[in-house]
C-alpha cells in the first residue's frame, strides 16, 4: 500500500486540544504568576551558579554527525594509543628477555674459566705428586739393581 | 488573502505587546493562537493525549517566563516549534515512563477528506510513532507545520543537508513500515 505526501499531511493534521485546555494552561500560568509575585516578595538567597558540564554533551546530542565524528576519533585514538602501548611492551619485553640472556652467557663463561683454571690447578698438583714419587722410587730401585 | 495575512500579523503583534505588559487575557489569546501547533506536534509525537496536554502547558508556562525575550509574532511561533520539540525529545528520553491509555487518547474526530482513507491514516500515526524521535519530529516539521528543510533545520538545530536525507530516509522507513503492518493483517486473516 502506497501513501501520499497529502496523506501523510491529513494524518499530520494539527488537532485543537479545545477551550479547556486554555483555560487549565491559564489557570497554570496565573498560580505561576502568584508564585512569582510572593517570591519577589521574599528576599532572594543567592543562588549556587549551575555548572555547564552537560552543555557539551548537549550540543553533540543534537548533532548526530559530530557526535559521530567525535566518537570516530575517539577510537582512533585509542586504537593508536593501544597499538603503541602493546608495540612498546613487546620492545621492553625483547629487551628483558636480551639481557638475561646476556647476563646468563656471562655467567656461562665465568664457570668455564673458572672450570678450566680448576682443571690446570688439578693438572699442576698432579705433576707435582708424581715427580715426589719418581724421587721417591728412585733409591729403591739402585739398591734393586745391586742386589742382583 | 494577503491582506487577512496581514490583519492577523497586525492582532497577534498587538496581542504579544500586551501580553508583554502582563495583560493575561491577551496572553491567552496567543495561547489559544497558538495551542493546536504546540499540542499536535508533542500528540503526534508521543501519541499520548495526556501527556501531550502536560507538555504543551509546560511549553507554555515557559512562554510565560520568556514571553520578554520574544521579539515578534514570527518569533514566537518559531520559538514555541522549537521549545515543543526539545521538549518532545526529552519526554521520549523518559522510556519508562508509564503509558496510560486514558479514554481520550482515541484519534480525534478529525475532518477527514472525501479521498482519505481513516485506516491508512491510522496505519500512518501507528508508523510514524515507530520512528526514532528526531524522523519523527523532522516529519511532524515538515508533513504538520509545512516548513521547508531549512527551516526544519533551524527549529531542531541540524544541518539542511541531515534534514533532507532524514526526511527521505524517514518516507523509505515509513513506507516499509506501512507495508510490513499491511502483510501482517493480510496474514492474520489468512
Amino acid at each position: 500500500m502506497h501513501f501520499s505526501e497529502d496523506d501523510l499531511r491529513e494524518a499530520l493534521k494539527r488537532k485543537d486540544p479545545g477551550e479547556g485546555f486554555t483555560q487549565r494552561t491559564m489557570g497554570s500560568v496565573n498560580q505561576a504568576r502568584v508564585n512569582q509575585s510572593q517570591s519577589e516578595s521574599k528576599p532572594v538567597l543567592a543562588k549556587p551558579e549551575k555548572k555547564s558540564n552537560g552543555a557539551f554533551l548537549g550540543w553533540l546530542m543534537h548533532r548526530p554527525a559530530w557526535a559521530i565524528a567525535v566518537v570516530a576519533i575517539l577510537l582512533l585514538a585509542f586504537g593508536i594509543g593501544g597499538y603503541q602501548y602493546s608495540e612498546y611492551r613487546h620492545a621492553e619485553e625483547m629487551r628483558i628477555a636480551r639481557a638475561k640472556q646476556q647476563q646468563l652467557q656471562q655467567e656461562a663463561e665465568r664457570a668455564r674459566d673458572q672450570a678450566i683454571m680448576a682443571l690446570e690447578i688439578a693438572r699442576a698438583k698432579m705433576n707435582h705428586v708424581l715427580r715426589h714419587a719418581q724421587l721417591q722410587a728412585e733409591p729403591n730401585d739402585k739398591i734393586r739393581r745391586e742386589r742382583l | 488573502m494577503e491582506q487577512t495575512a496581514a490583519f492577523e500579523d497586525d492582532r497577534l503583534n498587538l496581542a504579544l505587546n500586551r501580553a508583554l505588559t502582563g495583560d493575561a487575557q491577551a496572553f491567552a489569546d496567543l495561547v489559544r493562537e497558538h495551542q493546536g501547533m504546540v499540542f499536535s506536534i508533542a500528540y503526534h509525537f508521543l501519541q499520548d493525549r495526556s501527556l501531550a496536554e502536560d507538555l504543551a502547558q509546560e511549553v507554555f508556562l515557559e512562554l510565560f517566563q520568556s514571553i520578554d525575550r520574544i521579539q515578534s509574532p514570527a518569533h514566537l511561533t518559531y520559538w514555541l516549534r522549537r521549545v515543543t520539540a526539545n521538549r518532545c525529545i526529552d519526554q521520549g528520553r523518559k522510556k519508562h515512563r508509564r503509558r496510560e491509555m486514558a479514554l481520550e487518547e482515541a484519534p480525534e474526530p478529525t475532518t477527514v477528506s472525501s479521498h482519505a482513507d481513516p485506516m491508512l491514516l491510522e496505519r500512518l500515526q501507528q508508523s510514524l510513532a515507530t520512528l526514532p524521535e528526531r524522523q519523527r519530529l523532522v516529519v511532524i516539521m515538515r508533513f504538520q507545520e509545512g516548513l521547508g528543510p531549512a527551516e526544519i533545520a533551524e527549529v531542531l538545530e541540524m544541518p539542511v543537508n541531515t534534514v533532507k536525507s532524514t526526511l527521505h530516509r524517514s518516507l523509505a522507513d515509513l513506507r516499509k513500515g506501512l507495508t510490513r503492518k499491511i502483510r501482517e493483517v493480510r496474514y492474520a486473516f489468512l
